[in-house]
């Protein structure tokens, strides 16, 4: 008898221990098609603490995105104390990092996860304790966030894509070059690329493989894919990172360059202008970082926020180019930026 | 009955390391005949020679890896020294031909002092190779990335390129440079007695010390040695390259460490030689080639990466059993 009473008392203690995480709503919204969140529950009246914990710093994109954090939390004196984690693209050490800013005592939390949903558990603990999740650039899979703010992949990738087959008059052989496998960044970039290169039966993708957003794998890669198709009518990558490599490879190997898609990495508007072949850039705003602070601003001052903010990114063809591109400046630069002079890494 | 025996036994331990030697030899040999059949475009001369070209930085590394672990060391701070090295020159040429021969010194001269680092810490303080090469990578990571903010910038001048991507008759210079380098310290290594010092600290430091050696010594300039190759290839790299990249040569390090053992040098040192490496380089870079040519997404390269690491020290324990 005592058995079954326990046994009754733990499967009721489950069952209401799942009722709440079901039912749990992480924030309120302001109106029925939950796009506006409501943040008075987060008034705190100023100065505050803000953490930002980084997935890693690991290319040059990531050092630009810190750097437009760094600026606007430097230009808000509101702001008490910011303070940073870079977790080195390892999501173990970035559950720590995180358990680091709850301990000293912050008042917010922005994040820019390195994987999905290993990220989970930070942001949830971090909602639970009553302070308030700001999402931006890479996603958390989880609803335990007030906002995220990104730019759509799959619109980068699409546009991208839509440019190539106008180039090739809707038929010929690509290659696709992609960034980290898993990373929500590279998955949805690909998809939005698939998604218009399967509306076109003459186009046909030769193969894809992931180049982890590094030029010497991209140059690698190509130089292999150059040796098995006799034909490569165009390159379609997610990045100008390994877009770069992968040029080179090309021109290496004597052969005229094919339209190559990139962003607004420098090197590749360098290479663009210098060597003339067709390109696109389409860029994953750095300057999201900024809205980050300016949203983060907002939901500790309890004005509402929207649910999810999708930042404009800049579209730059050979007739913008020459205003985009700057052949003194360093080829690490990404020139949708918003940071002054004093700000951009310097030598 | 004393000058025999040493006959006997060197003869003994030449034909293991031959058989050792050839034994690799054979799983190349057979691995390029699977090439033809998984994809011809493998022999292309093209083909070939884009394997050898970037075969070569990790060629130079491993083979002033060789020489570490003959001496029964270990180094992990190789992938930074290059990749340390490869930023420090894009950003200091700046694209000068001028600058070449200077910088390329001063790159030699960090991965020199690395090796300083290293093995004053292994040997004054008796501790563990595998963390200090560690920590010493850390250390150069830390200055490459305060040195540049995480945005590494400047170019490779013109005759750097041609050291990375350069072609003498359709022959790579990269893989020249890295088969010379390789004969000369495999000649080295043999033939002085430097060489045979280093063997004897491998095999046996205690004996060796008895016998008037300065392993110390010897185990110092090992790591010294191996800092020096990693920063040339640093240098080969970041030809290849044409800039500097924080992270050129990720993994360069345990990659070295395969080749070196998937071609009979033992970890715990005093037997195995640089030719086995080359082979090793090879035969790793040839899978990779493979797996891309046969469509497999570039991740599979790290499954087979461990499996022939795997299947190199099953077949090279199957051998030691046999003594």
């Amino acid at each position: 008898m005592k058995k079954y009473a326990l046994l009754f008392l733990v499967g009721l203690m489950i069952c209401s221990f799942a009722a709440t995480a079901l039912t749990k709503d992480w924030v309120k919204f302001m109106d029925s098609d939950k796009m506006l969140v409501d943040t008075t529950q987060f008034y705190k009246p100023a100065p505050w603490k803000i953490g930002f914990s980084n997935a890693s710093i690991s290319n040059s994109w990531r050092v630009f995105l810190q750097a437009h954090i760094q600026y606007e939390a430097s230009i808000h004196p509101e702001i008490a104390e910011f303070y940073i984690t870079d977790a080195q693209d390892n999501s173990t050490k970035q559950l720590a990092d995180v358990e680091d800013l709850l301990a000293k005592g912050i008042d917010l939390l922005i994040i820019a996860p390195a994987t999905e949903s290993a990220l989970n558990p930070a942001v949830e603990k971090a909602m639970d304790k009553g302070v308030p999740v700001v999402v931006v650039d890479r996603k958390v899979s989880t609803d335990a966030f007030v906002t995220y703010i990104g730019s759509s992949d799959y619109q980068m990738g699409k546009i991208m894509a839509e440019w190539m087959v106008e180039k090739l008059g809707k038929k010929g052989n690509i290659v696709c070059l992609s960034g980290i496998a898993g990373a929500s960044c590279a998955e949805d970039r690909l998809k939005g690329a698939m998604d218009v290169f399967n509306q076109y039966p003459d186009i046909k993708v030769l193969e894809q493989q992931y180049c982890d957003w590094s030029p010497v794998v991209g140059k690698q890669v190509m130089a292999t894919f150059i040796q098995k198709y006799p034909k490569i009518d165009g390159i379609w990558a997610d990045s100008a990172l390994q877009g770069s490599g992968a040029i080179e490879a090309v021109q290496e190997a004597g052969l005229p360059i094919p339209p190559v898609t990139g962003e607004d990495m420098n090197r590749y508007l360098k290479m663009w202008k210098q060597m003339g072949f067709e390109g696109v850039a389409v860029s994953f705003p750095t300057w999201q970082g900024q809205v980050a602070v300016q949203k983060a601003i907002d939901v500790l001052s309890g004005i509402p926020v929207p649910r999810n903010v999708d930042v404009p990114r800049l579209v730059i063809t050979t007739d913008t180019l020459d205003k985009f591109v700057k052949m003194d400046q360093p080829d690490e630069y990404f020139m949708d930026s918003r940071l002054p002079e004093k700000w951009l890494p310097k030598r | 009955m004393a000058p025999m025996l040493k006959t006997t036994a060197l003869r003994n331990v030449d034909t293991r390391d031959i058989f050792t030697r050839y034994g690799i030899l054979i799983v190349l040999v057979a691995l390029l005949i699977i090439a033809g059949l998984i994809s011809p475009v493998f022999y292309r001369s093209a083909n070939i020679a884009n394997v050898l070209q970037q075969a070569s930085a990790l060629g130079v590394i491993s083979i002033g890896q060789t020489i570490v672990i003959l001496a029964g060391g270990i180094d992990l701070s190789v992938a930074s020294i290059l990749a340390t090295s490869c930023v420090f020159a894009a950003a200091m040429m700046a694209g000068k031909n001028s600058m070449v021969i200077p910088i390329s010194l001063f790159c030699i001269l960090i991965g020199f002092l690395s090796g300083i680092l290293n093995g004053l810490i292994v040997t004054k303080r008796n501790a563990p190779p595998f963390i200090v090469t560690l920590g010493t990578a850390l250390i150069l990571q830390g200055i490459r990335f305060v040195y540049t903010k995480g945005a590494p910038f400047g170019t490779i001048p013109p005759w750097l390129r041609v050291m990375g991507r350069g072609r003498i008759a359709f022959f790579p210079v990269s893989v020249i440079i890295f088969l010379s380098l390789a004969v000369l310290v495999a000649i080295f290594l043999k033939r002085s007695p430097y060489g045979r010092k280093v063997y004897a600290v491998g095999d046996n430091k205690r004996a060796a010390y008895l016998s008037g050696i300065n392993v110390n010594w010897i185990s110092m300039s090992t790591y010294i040695l191996s800092g020096v190759f990693a920063s040339l290839g640093g240098l080969v790299l970041a030809g290849y390259l044409g800039f500097g990249d924080n992270w050129a040569g990720k993994g360069f390090e345990l990659d070295s460490i395969a080749a070196v053992v998937v071609g009979g040098t033992s970890l715990v040192g005093g037997s195995g030689s640089v030719a086995g490496t080359v082979i090793g380089v090879l035969l790793m870079t040839v899978v990779f080639n493979l797996v891309l040519l046969a469509g497999l997404p570039y991740q599979a390269q790290l499954i087979v990466k461990g499996l022939i690491i795997a299947g190199a020290v099953a077949f090279y324990s199957t051998l030691g059993k046999r003594d």
